[in-house]
């Protein structure tokens, strides 16, 4: 029973991690522009993210590390510091997204200018992680995040065509904008398969002190937190695509995305809308300040952990510090938080095999995992992960020129 | 005896203290040759000058002069940290542990110097 409370850190890193900015921006362009046409992309990113959460958890389980870790203990500093750098930068625009996405919700409540609302959301996020413990982290993002729900009960209420949902299970070609139909496609597989969070969740593992007997819970953890994840982003998907695309509504600024939900829930859908954004951003900053902490503590073997007192830690509190107030100055700048997203989830997509291939090398040592090594299946996904990722680094940049204005 | 590969075994793992605190990596290993003796390991160094000579030995050069030139006196002496291999207490899968406390070595004096001038000064961290 206890072991199944570890499903926050499943609904924590689906919340923080899965739905994000990230997937609110993808769902909505992806609704509003193609209708249900490109749901085969986000159930393909989900298939594919279960298994690789799925690996780091039962990687962190059974050897008690975490990724950067026991990266760079197996493959040697110099051939790690590319993926760090790489993972660092990318790391720091997600944050800056997230933040941008909080300070946009509290505008739409609000009316003040989101750039306005940088600093203080910056000073929030920080005290947040300053203050409080993992578990903390961890339960109240799981709670909050239920609040996304009500992008399920919305897609519920518009009784959306089953014929037409089902056929954008699988690929097809678009009939028009093929560039913005591809951009989008290879942001929604970037904003599902973001490094982070499975760079993030095997530190969480070793925080939240799992060992071998958490493999099957894990498992279960991977499946049910991506899949709660990828049912908000999906039924977002369905909700634009019944409310936006009929009107002829482009998401081309959040402004647009934000009257999803005004349909289902005609007084509150405005209100509803702008806090589920903010507490879907929340628990992916608070997410994304803290891997970027633990990467670089775990580089570095400084000393780290969510649950000590900054004084014990100091390095890694001060990591996501700076981490935190620069990439709120990025939104104080007034830089347009959707581009930024967008482009954020393109970029997720082209280093993905940087930061995925010592990942699943690692998965196979033996010596390390012993019988919970990667199995055929968890291999086949993987070779299959690899090639996908290769084209989608290949891809994705010229998409971003072509596509993703 | 038991066998140990240095590279696969020692090389970048984890150090830890006396009480297990967390204080770096293990950056590079010195080995003393010895005439007419089969070589043996000195000591383990951690450090950024280190890291920079992993990369490349001019990287060395230029981050020691720079540190020369700009580093703070308290902080100096923190890039580069020998440890004698006496003071090994265990090599385990998980980490290497030193007979030492962390606190008491330059392997923390970035820690030290930040908590003091930097941590304590937040609001809300008592001292």
């Amino acid at each position: 029973m206890k072991k199944w409370m570890q499903l926050a850190l499943g609904i924590l890193t689906g919340v923080g991690g899965f739905f994000d900015i990230g997937n609110l921006a993808t769902s909505a362009q992806a609704g509003a522009s193609f209708r249900f046409q490109l749901l085969w992309s986000l159930l393909l990113g989900t298939l594919l993210v279960i298994f690789l959460v799925e690996m780091s958890g039962r990687f962190a389980a059974v050897t008690r590390k975490a990724l950067p870790d026991a990266i760079r203990e197996h493959f040697g500093f110099s051939a790690w510091l590319a993926p760090f750098v790489v993972l660092t930068l990318v790391h720091f625009l997600v944050l800056a997204s997230e933040i941008g996405g909080i300070c946009f919700a509290l505008h739409l409540v609000t009316g003040l200018p989101a750039a306005a609302w940088a600093l203080p959301v910056a000073v929030l996020t920080w005290l947040f992680l300053w203050r409080s413990t993992f578990g903390t982290i961890e339960n109240s993002t799981s709670l909050l995040g239920l609040l996304t729900l009500a992008f399920v009960v919305a897609a519920v209420r518009h009784h959306p065509p089953t014929g037409e949902l089902l056929a954008g299970v699988l690929p097809s070609l678009p009939h028009h904008d093929p560039a913005k139909y591809w951009f989008i496609a290879v942001s929604i597989l970037g904003s599902v398969l973001a490094p982070y969070l499975f760079y993030f969740y095997s530190s969480g593992a070793v925080e939240d002190e799992w060992d071998s007997s958490y493999v099957g819970v894990n498992r279960g953890i991977a499946f049910l937190g991506m899949g709660f994840g990828s049912l908000v982003a999906l039924t977002a998907i369905v909700v634009a695509a019944l409310v936006l695309a009929p009107r002829g509504i482009q998401v081309d600024d959040y402004h647009q995305a934000a009257l999803m939900l005004t349909d289902a829930f005609p007084f509150w859908g405005f209100v509803l809308f702008a806090a589920a954004m903010a507490i879907a951003c929340l628990g992916a900053a608070l997410e994304v300040s803290l891997s970027m902490a633990y990467t670089t503590a775990q580089t570095f073997g400084w000393n780290w952990g969510e649950d000590l007192d900054p004084r014990e830690d100091a390095r890694f509190c001060l990591v996501y510090t700076g981490a935190i107030l620069l990439s709120s100055l990025l939104i104080l700048f007034g830089i347009d938080p959707l581009k930024l997203t967008l482009v954020t989830m393109a970029i997720n997509a082209a280093v993905l095999p940087f930061v995925a291939i010592p990942f699943l090398l690692l998965m196979n040592d033996r010596k390390l995992l012993k019988e919970h090594a990667n199995g055929w299946i968890s291999n086949s996904i993987a070779a299959f992960l690899l090639v996908l990722s290769i084209v989608l680094a290949v891809v994705s940049i010229p998409l971003v020129i072509v596509g993703g204005s | 005896m038991k066998e140990m590969d240095l590279v696969r075994d020692v090389l970048d793992k984890q150090v830890v203290d006396r009480d297990e605190t967390k204080m770096g990596r293990v950056d590079g290993l010195l080995l003393e040759v010895r005439a007419g003796q089969p070589p043996r390991i000195d000591s383990i160094e951690m450090g950024f000058v280190v890291l920079a000579r992993r990369l490349h030995p001019r990287l060395e050069e230029w981050l020691e002069r720079l540190r020369r030139r700009f580093g703070v006196s308290s902080i100096r002496k923190t890039a580069r940290y020998r440890v004698p291999w006496s003071a090994v207490k265990d090599v385990n899968p998980y980490c290497v542990q030193l007979d030492v406390a962390a606190l008491d070595t330059p392997a923390f004096d970035w820690e030290r110097w930040l908590r003091d001038h930097v941590v304590a000064h937040v609001p809300g961290v008592d001292s």
